[in-house]
């Protein structure tokens, strides 16, 4: 990941897609390293509602009142590409993404459809 | 074989283009302002093809749906006004959406109203926990069709045909101007409504369009969107031939399909009912999706239509919770006609918050490479994005100072 680009523009709340191709959050903060004088350097991603309370506060109070999901936090060395979409190297169960919907999942399963 | 499947998938969006708000609103504005507003019709039509095909565009080079653009575009925050502002739309939509199926229930059956309006919610849920995408754009969008027995009714009232055609050239001859910009606003609110373009760029992201699908988003929104404001006008007709200067408000479902009847008798009215059932139901599913997709989008939860809807808990139990919601609120006795006329007008409130990033993605060339917007598709982008701008500033005024379109 060489050259330069806009943060706020091309990586911040962006999807973030696992190596499945799931739909597991969006990049909801990014974590910057660096000392005084030093160049910045992306370390992570910031995903979840606990993050998004630093951005909006009452939103972010309210979504962490309704979801149980914590602040994850994915190091950079973990994309595998970012373009249109931030895709990750692992499902996302590894990094702890996309817990809501696995919660979920065990409830919706029960009830029968068009297939299982 | 491909023709004959883009000829199903177009004539199930002439069935699909055609809502509550449409029938409310063409009906309404042709009783009191005969054919005079037809030119705002195709100035509807035209903007609802331009933000369409460019949604499509987009969803289709980068895979990304409008709530994605949104929070991209807007950030959190102001992303999160629009999502509140689109999801309220959405919910009054949903709402009348079902109060005027419950209603066309009840015309045709002659069974009370409330329970028509758990039978309405009941079968929506089990009809899309069910049945395949596939299946329900077919059912609703072909048994909609029966609509065009309003274009029918349309030539054989014999309107003036000399006004008619004068409507298609903005005029405006009335004593009042202030009622007038309500229906131009509401007429301009119902083409464009926002939820469509909700579904539209979501399912091109379901079915994975890529630059080689951009041909058939074009046909699609051209000719579905087109054939669609053709009903809108034989609806504006219909309302203009048969209640202009009768002192007849369409203010119920019922006067609507009497101006089916009224030219082709008992077989006008049934089809009129079947249509106007149809129709509304389907747009029920479209705005139902239309507020999961938005949520899930926002917040980068798994969406889509799966087999088994445990394919996308979050968003299966979004939309499940905005139909008991919107059963709920159709069951507290709000008038649906009503209803869909303060739907309509925010709508056109929330339009910009829409339409803007949408306009924004389409031009950024890091991901939209050379399928980015050509020079006609930013000019009239921008063209419409000034109109959507005043209409949104001039709803709400226009609301209160004309009691609704009451005065």
């Amino acid at each position: 990941m060489s050259g330069s680009f806009d943060l706020g523009l091309a990586l911040l709340d962006r999807q973030l897609l696992d190596s499945e191709g799931r739909r597991c959050g969006k990049v909801d903060d990014v974590a910057l390293e660096g000392g005084p004088g030093d160049a910045l350097e992306i370390a992570a991603i910031l995903s979840g509602p606990p993050v998004l309370r630093r951005r909006a506060p009452l939103a972010g109070r309210l979504a962490t009142l309704f979801s149980r999901d914590g602040r994850v936090r994915v190091p950079w060395g973990e994309v595998a590409e970012f373009g249109a979409h931030v895709k990750l190297r692992k499902p996302a169960s590894e990094y702890g993404l996309g817990r809501g919907d696995d919660r979920l999942k065990k409830f919706i399963e029960k009830i029968p459809g068009k297939d299982r | 074989m491909k023709v004959f499947q883009v000829a199903l998938g177009i004539l199930a969006a002439i069935g699909g283009f055609v809502d509550i708000g449409d029938l409310v609103f063409n009906v309404a504005a042709g009783a009191t302002f005969g054919y005079q507003l037809l030119w705002v019709v195709v100035i509807g039509v035209v903007g609802i093809i331009v933000y369409s095909e460019m949604c499509g565009r987009v969803a289709a080079v980068s895979g990304k749906a409008v709530f994605d653009a949104v929070r991209e575009r807007l950030g959190f925050k102001v992303g999160l006004a629009a999502l509140i502002s689109a999801q309220v739309v959405n919910l009054l939509t949903l709402t009348a959406e079902i109060g005027g199926a419950a209603i066309c229930l009840q015309l045709l059956s002659g069974l009370p109203y409330r329970w028509l309006i758990v039978l309405a919610g009941v079968a929506l849920l089990v009809v899309v926990w069910v049945t395949t995408f596939e299946w329900i754009e077919r059912i609703f969008g072909y048994c909609g069709l029966c609509l065009l027995v309003f274009a029918v009714a349309a030539v054989r009232l014999d309107p003036a045909w000399g006004a008619v055609g004068k409507g298609f050239v903005p005029s405006m001859n009335t004593e009042s101007p202030l009622l007038y910009a309500f229906f131009v606003v509401g007429l301009l609110g119902a083409a464009m409504t926002p939820y469509e373009v909700y579904f539209y760029s979501s399912g091109a992201v379901e079915e994975r369009w890529g630059p080689k699908d951009l041909g058939l988003n074009k046909a699609n929104a051209m000719i579905g969107y087109g054939l669609g404001g053709f009903l809108s006008f034989s609806l504006m007709i219909v309302g203009g031939a048969l209640f202009l200067g009768q002192g007849i408000e369409p203010e119920h479902i019922g006067t609507i399909a009497l101006g089916a009847e009224v030219p082709l008798g008992q077989i006008g009215l049934l089809l009129a009912l079947v249509g106007m059932l149809f129709a509304v139901s389907g747009a029920a599913i479209d705005t139902l999706f239309a507020g999961a997709y938005n949520l899930a989008q926002f917040l980068g939860w798994e969406w889509g239509r799966y087999r088994h809807p445990s394919g996308a808990p979050r968003f299966t139990v979004t939309w499940a919770v905005l139909l008991a919601l919107a059963v709920a609120l159709v069951l507290t006795g709000v008038d649906p006609v009503q209803l869909t006329e303060y739907a309509v007008i925010s709508s056109a409130v929330a339009l910009p918050l829409t339409y803007i990033p949408i306009l924004l993605v389409a031009n950024d060339r890091s991901y939209m490479r050379e399928y980015v917007n050509g020079r006609l598709a930013n000019i009239l982008g921008l063209i419409y994005l000034v109109v959507i701008g005043i209409v949104s500033i001039a709803a709400v005024p226009l609301l209160i100072l004309t009691n609704v379109g009451q005065n």
